[in-house]
């Protein structure tokens, strides 16, 4: 019996990726030696001599998104899925295969198409982030509220100032040019007039400067990507 | 049965430390050996839980096996425990559960971690990991932008300001320069910070400052417990463990707007609630507070007979990779009502001369947060307030409480996905 066949697929970077994961083998690439610390209290140091060596790791993970498929499939073509339990009525995006409604024992839920719509339940401006998100910022990182789901999916939300977004406010969900299968193929953008959160002169201020340095820093460190 | 500490001891939290993982263990496990002249290690210890959190950073799967035989443990029963920024704490409570069984009398608890061998924005790349990678990890906020969300929800539900939260990294840092084993006293010295400082700092992640977040050190601490039968044998002045608690809630933090397994638990909770917002399907804990604290507190408090935390406690050692998660733990903690937390950070009750102090220590960016170490280091300095060392270990009369009876300890990893929490009594 064959239990698994290739119905579509797009791999045409993964083999500049494999060799890169061959070569991250954990071997010593570089060494330096130094005087450091030693000992438990800070106001009781000694030096000694330590060797530091460099070793690179690389991985290439082969995921399956699950049962969830459908969602991430969704994205490809476009479309946004949740599901609905058909006991509780509970409407789920994060979609949940299963309910976890208690009194569901796990119900299989059903798939549904999701209006593009929502609302903001929290949100953060990004102003320090991991390697791969540095050039973006600073970005605004969203808890959104889709539809009727009753939890939120975190959402980049762009085309806004940053300091006026707010919580509560209504959002549209939009598609990247290119999805490629993640979160990240959607954002969010206002879907009407952000009534920006009440701050003192000074906090706004404050944030308007530590927005600039952010920038300063981005255009310092990432000046292609301008 | 009652279970004791009767070591403790922890090298500095900082980074980088060049040491080996073992080499730091075995320092953390010599400064508590000072105080155990009669432990014999091969008679005495019957067992060892470690605790540490990443694979990925130490680049070395099962290192406990190198701790182990490092400090010549072979042979006795061992195990790693793992469960993110819980870790540590869940490692004690295990030791604890254990010799509560009766089937030890002697467990070492160690807990280590090595983050210095990573750049911080690959750093904070691999701890994320333990948030959902297909979810929430995508996205580019990682921990301190899914914080930092769950904080200005707080500020809107509650009206906790930056102000607030600059205030507690204040007392936190403050604290910290009278601690030999902080990482912020070995990166800054003594000198003190002022809120100004703090809200001139580098913006994270709105509205947290590079100095209202976690540090990312190297370090080890370590502590050992034992039965009531054998604690009298080391120490006349063992720390009594009188309550633990565990707790935990969602993986993702927006999934708590809608968790049908909170709904009703906390009804009193549930009535806190704005009029002009909607209220969610599950409206505590929700993403404004940790309802994992509560859970483990309210079984730690259950089991050590506290009724009035606030006025039962003498001082407490939060986990407070973020300062809101510290607002939030007082609520969480029962030490006032839900959204009242920024009263006792403005009214002064958890400073050093407050009604009840809370880190000590310096927290997780004062003493440092060397994952699988940190709450073991924040534990250490706990057992040294309680039998009130602090003045010998640490070098300072003005950092020693007066006549300390009872402390609380509480942990947690993820969002509080997962928490535990220990009532300590000398």
């Amino acid at each position: 019996m064959v239990l698994e066949e290739k119905v579509e697929f797009d791999n045409s970077k993964l083999n500049k990726w494999k060799k890169w994961a061959l070569k991250g083998d954990m071997g010593v690439k570089g060494y330096r030696i130094v005087e450091g610390a030693y000992g438990s209290r800070v106001d009781k140091i000694e030096k000694r001599r330590y060797m530091v060596v460099e070793r690179p790791h690389g991985v290439v993970y082969q995921h399956s998104y699950g049962l969830l498929s459908r969602f991430y499939e969704g994205l490809l073509n476009k479309k946004l899925y949740g599901t609905k339990c058909p006991k509780c009525k509970l409407v789920y995006l994060p979609p949940r295969v299963h309910c976890w409604n208690p009194k569901c024992k796990l119900e299989e839920t059903e798939w549904i198409e999701m209006p593009l719509e929502g609302e903001i339940v929290t949100y953060t401006i990004m102003a320090f982030a991991a390697t791969p998100f540095l050039k973006d910022l600073p970005f605004i990182l969203t808890y959104v509220k889709i539809g009727n789901s009753c939890t939120a999916v975190p959402l980049q939300l762009r085309e806004v100032n940053p300091l006026n977004v707010h919580v509560g406010l209504k959002v549209k969900v939009k598609f990247v040019d290119k999805p490629k299968g993640d979160l990240m193929d959607i954002y969010v953008v206002p879907a009407e007039k952000p009534k920006p959160p009440k701050r003192s002169k000074e906090e706004e201020e404050r944030l308007k400067k530590d927005l600039k340095i952010v920038e300063e820093w981005v255009k310092k460190h990432f000046p292609k990507e301008q | 049965m009652k279970i004791a500490v009767v070591g403790a001891g922890m090298t500095r939290f900082d980074r980088p430390r060049r040491e080996l993982q073992e080499e730091l263990v075995a320092q953390a496990f010599k400064n508590m050996m000072e105080d155990l002249p009669e432990l014999d290690i091969k008679k005495d210890i019957s067992a060892a839980f470690y605790s540490y959190f990443s694979d990925h950073l130490e680049q070395q799967l099962c290192m406990h096996w190198i701790i182990h035989d490092y400090l010549g443990l072979s042979s006795k029963p061992a195990y790693r425990v793992e469960s993110g920024g819980a870790t540590p704490i869940d490692a004690i409570i295990n030791a604890y559960t254990f010799i509560r069984a009766g089937l030890f009398d002697l467990v070492l608890v160690a807990g280590w971690e090595k983050m210095g061998e990573l750049d911080t924005a690959k750093v904070n790349e691999f701890i994320a990991m333990a948030s959902d990678t297909d979810w929430d990890y995508p996205v580019g906020g990682y921990y301190s932008g899914y914080y930092a969300t769950m904080e200005v929800r707080r500020m809107h539900l509650y009206g906790d300001t930056e102000e607030d939260l600059a205030k507690v990294s204040v007392k936190n840092h403050n604290n910290a320069t009278y601690n030999p084993y902080a990482h912020w006293r070995a990166k800054n010295g003594t000198k003190k910070i002022t809120v100004g400082d703090v809200l001139n700092s580098r913006l994270i992640s709105y509205p947290y400052r590079i100095m209202n977040v976690a540090e990312v050190s190297d370090g080890a601490a370590a502590l050992l417990l034992a039965s009531e039968k054998v604690a009298k044998k080391f120490t006349d002045t063992p720390v009594w463990i009188t309550g633990i608690g565990l707790g935990t809630d969602s993986m993702r933090p927006g999934d708590r707007t809608g968790n049908p397994a909170w709904v009703g638990l906390y009804p009193e909770d549930e009535a806190v609630w704005p009029e002009a917002e909607t209220k969610p399907l599950s409206p505590y804990p929700e993403m404004a507070n940790f309802g994992s604290f509560r859970v483990a507190a309210d079984s730690a408090y259950k089991m050590a007979g506290i009724r009035n935390p606030l006025k039962e406690l003498d001082f407490a050692e939060l986990f407070n990779p973020y300062d809101g998660v510290e607002i939030s733990a007082y609520e969480d903690l029962r030490f006032c009502k839900r959204g009242e937390g920024k009263k006792l950070v403005r009214e002064g009750t958890t400073e050093r001369w407050g009604e009840l102090p809370t880190q000590l220590s310096g927290g997780l960016y004062g003493q440092g947060h060397p994952v699988g170490a940190t709450t073991i280091g924040q534990a250490v300095t706990i057992f040294w307030q309680l039998r009130e060392e602090i003045p010998k270990k640490w070098g300072s009369r003005n950092a020693q409480m007066q006549n300390p009876k009872r402390a609380l300890l509480q942990g947690h990893g993820g969002t509080g996905t997962q928490a535990g929490v220990i009532i300590f009594e000398r």
